[in-house]
């Protein structure tokens, strides 16, 4: 099938597009050069397009949100909305069902999204429910910070076979690239213990935080995997853990990108840029991160804002959402996956009255904000934990228009005036800084940017057209337009498809799950094995026959390829 | 002055969803438009003139409507659902989420109600001369707040878990109740004359108020004896395991 898209405002950054009339021709799945006359035509009349929107950290799929589901049957009853000859029925707000999470995000001109966390031993559930999320593309990243072998090989400074593992691990789970949670953390809280900073040994092991973070991301460029490490800090939801950040951060200097992007992604900083020493002096540190990104070159972050209403945290920080639990007086949902991490759920109201709600919500935009390369920070509320993705356009509509955040400022706490920056950032971001945000950025953090976040030959034919003229739209003034636009597209076009038009779903063809067949030497491989053979003979309460995710649970796979290559270690 | 009066046509045996019959709902309609409003019979969309004989005289603002409902109500659920002023008078019995969410008016029955009378309401008055079922003014499942306001008189007995997560207003039952009255709750009243068991677990504020507990749960701290509208009661505070500042009156 052809369609061409003709008159519209592209915004492809990757290309250098920004605002111009450009025609895009779509063929087989695919952007071409030029389409026959036959091609269907959709004339964008001077719209707003972008390529289909990325996402690179959500909760969309697995144990952990299947847990929020379970325990929060309270949100289950927002945004229903029953059946009809096309779609599947919606539930849910923060932790919708999985027809939703696709219909919701194809709604918004999303295309692609990456789940954030799986560990090994859960992720047959994951690929179970993204193979029941319609339309988009996905994928999903393997916990590997607190994993035992990860632990040992790192005491024994073996990477050949720690990248073996990661390389076994990421088959095993069918996942996208590796995910590290308070690495250390997750361990301890086996035993009612966390690690404290960078440099606390985890018993049993005598491995530091810092050594698993660095150990792991040379592996992940000796395998040079598409994406970076990502992330999740140590300390993260304690006052003044931004040292604990920008200490990792400072990490990223000791390997060299095996590629053209980060070795380093510290995700949802909203959540770990906090000053102070207490919940009394708690501030806002976002702007010393900025400061380092625009003063650092491979390391990318994302925003992770918070929005204000209903959210449920979830995370394989298990220390942390015991605390979250405690101080909220809240629900509590806690995971221990045998020998490879931890996990918690937690449901929560950010209030606009809250000082630290308040001090929150600024952090994700002063991040945005005040970091100039808008590379370097991916817009994201880490759903459901800031708040639910369906929020974007909100975010969006913030980081345009000044006016907006003004308007909001004087609905928070006061707290926002004297512990944060925000009221005096006059910064407004443009369409081109929210399509890199948005689809070009994340597609080159993930380390897709070959096929996805961009409209040149050969990417998929992911394209969103938005109902604003861009020459015709001041956002800062037209915020709410804005939000509303971004909120339902004239068009999602997923590969080549019409799968949304005038924000009404039209089709739900299935999307593929992307994931990384890393090779190793065949002899790196078996030695590895012997140990993890030991390990299930030992430890884990299932048999590695039952562990591994089959070829059956993946029946939409896209493999992306890696495999060892020399990597330089300053 | 807005009158209408609905009577169930031949037996509804399975259960019909009527969140439609409210005076917010009716208000300022005319006989036909009312009886073309929607309502569910199992999986079957209807129409409440198929399920119920209704007449309609007068129009008036929503204050103004009265619900009179004559007849055999208990396989229909939701019946006054969110209304905000008005008055329902039923004489029958009627099935669960009688008043769910109401935040004003005032319904009355006459005979039974199933469970969940009064979840999550806000304000207004239910009065049940009957018997209640399980969760009367209770949270929905998972809820951490379940009736804010308004009040319940029950002249029968209630079953289990009343005014479970409650969190405002005043549930007062003549008879007995059943086990874990006050569960989790988190402010309001609740009133039992006759008898429970295990009232007032995880309580963190609030007060309950009952003639005789079957059994207590070790979770309260006795803190003497105390004359509550000149009867004697003893005073416990509690639940002592969640740091609860509730307060249990058991009659001496």
């Amino acid at each position: 099938m052809e369609l061409l898209i003709k008159n519209g405002a592209v915004f492809d950054p990757a290309n250098g597009i920004a605002g111009d009339k450009t025609d895009i021709s779509i063929k087989d799945g695919k952007i071409v050069d030029k389409v026959s006359s036959g091609a269907i035509v959709i004339d964008a009349g001077g719209r707003l397009v972008m390529p289909g929107g990325v996402d690179a950290h959500s909760h969309i799929a697995g144990a952990k949100v299947n847990v929020g589901r379970i325990m929060r049957p309270e949100d289950t009853r927002a945004g229903i909305k029953p059946r009809t000859k096309i779609t599947r029925p919606y539930t849910g707000y923060t932790v919708p069902n999985v027809y939703a999470m696709g219909y919701r995000y194809a709604q918004m001109g999303y295309t692609t999204v990456f789940e954030a966390a799986q560990a090994i031993m859960k992720a047959r559930h994951t690929h179970e429910e993204l193979e029941e999320i319609p339309i988009i593309d996905k994928g999903a990243l393997t916990l590997f910070g607190s994993n035992w072998p990860t632990m040992d090989y790192v005491r024994e400074k073996n990477m050949d076979k720690l990248a073996a593992y990661v390389a076994w691990g990421l088959l095993a789970s069918r996942g996208f690239g590796i995910k590290v949670v308070n690495p250390g953390g997750g361990e301890m809280w086996g035993f009612g213990k966390n690690v404290t900073g960078l440099d606390d040994v985890v018993p049993n092991f005598e491995v530091t935080p810092r050594d698993i973070i660095v150990s792991l991301m040379k592996v992940n460029e000796m395998l040079g995997l598409p994406h970076s490490v990502h992330l999740h800090c140590n300390n993260l939801g304690k006052p003044g853990n931004y040292k604990t950040t920008l200490a990792s951060m400072e990490l990223a200097k000791q390997v060299k990108p095996s590629k053209d992007r980060q070795v380093l992604h510290v995700t949802h900083v909203t959540f770990n840029c906090w000053g102070g020493t207490n919940w009394g002096d708690f501030e806002s540190k976002a702007d010393e991160i900025a400061n380092y990104l625009n003063n650092s070159e491979n390391v990318t972050t994302d925003m992770g804002q918070l929005i204000f209403g209903s959210a449920t945290t979830m995370t394989a920080d298990g220390p942390v959402q015991y605390a979250n639990a405690k101080l909220l007086h809240a629900k509590w949902a806690n995971g221990d996956v045998e020998l490879e991490d931890a996990s918690g759920v937690v449901p929560i109201f950010y209030v606009k009255q809250v000082s630290i709600h308040a001090i929150m919500w600024a952090m994700g935009l002063e991040l945005a904000l005040l970091t100039k390369d808008p590379y370097k920070v991916l817009l994201t509320t880490d759903h459901p934990n800031g708040g639910p993705f369906v929020n974007y356009p909100e975010v969006i509509a913030l980081l345009m228009s000044n006016k907006k955040r003004q308007e909001e400022i004087k609905t928070l706490h006061e707290a926002v005036h004297k512990r944060t920056k925000i009221p005096g950032i006059e910064r407004e971001l443009g369409f081109n800084d929210i399509a890199i945000m948005t689809r070009a950025g994340s597609a080159k953090v993930l380390g897709l940017l070959d096929t996805k976040g961009h409209l040149g030959v050969g990417a998929d034919a992911d394209v969103s057209i938005y109902d604003i003229k861009p020459d015709q739209t001041d956002p800062s003034a037209e915020h709410a337009k804005i939000k509303s636009a971004f909120q339902s597209a004239a068009y999602t076009i997923k590969g080549g498809n019409v799968v949304v038009k005038d924000g009404q779903i039209t089709a739900t063809p299935m999307g593929r799950t992307f994931w990384v067949d890393a090779s190793v030497p065949d002899e790196q491989k078996e030695i590895m094995m012997k140990d993890i053979r030991m390990k299930f003979k030992n430890y884990y309460s299932i048999n590695l026959a039952n562990y591994m995710v089959q070829d059956a649970y993946l029946t939409h796979p896209y493999v992306v390829r890696a495999g060892v290559i020399p990597v330089e270690v300053s | 002055m807005q009158t209408v009066a609905i009577k169930p046509k031949n037996g509804i045996k399975i259960s019909a969803e009527a969140e439609n019959i409210s005076p917010d709902k009716f208000a300022g309609k005319s006989e036909k438009d009312i009886q073309s409003l929607e309502a569910w019979m199992g999986n079957q969309k209807t129409t409440l003139g198929e399920l119920f004989t209704i007449k309609a005289e007068g129009t008036g603002a929503v204050a103004d409507v009265k619900v009179v409902m004559e007849g055999d109500f208990s396989r229909v659920k939701r019946i006054g659902e969110g209304m905000t002023a008005g008055l329902v008078m039923i004489k029958g019995n009627v099935d669960m989420h009688l008043g769910a969410k109401m935040s004003g008016g005032k319904i009355s029955v006459s005979g039974n109600v199933d469970s969940w009378a009064g979840r999550e309401m806000k304000g207004g008055e239910l009065i049940i001369e009957g018997n209640a079922g399980y969760y009367l003014g209770a949270g929905y499942r998972g809820e951490t707040c379940g009736m804010r306001g308004g009040k319940i008189t029950v002249l029968g007995s209630a079953l289990d878990f009343l005014g479970e997560h409650m969190c405002g207003g005043e549930i007062i039952v003549k008879g007995n109740a059943g086990i874990l009255a006050g569960l989790s709750n988190n402010g309001g009243k609740i009133v039992i004359e006759g008898s429970t068991s295990r009232p007032g677990s995880e309580m963190a504020k609030g007060t309950i108020i009952v003639g005789k507990v079957d059994e207590m749960m070790p979770v309260f701290k006795l803190e003497g004896t105390e004359a509550v509208d000149g009867v004697s009661y003893r005073k416990y505070t509690g639940d002592v395991i969640v740091n609860g500042k509730g307060v249990l009156y058991v009659k001496e």
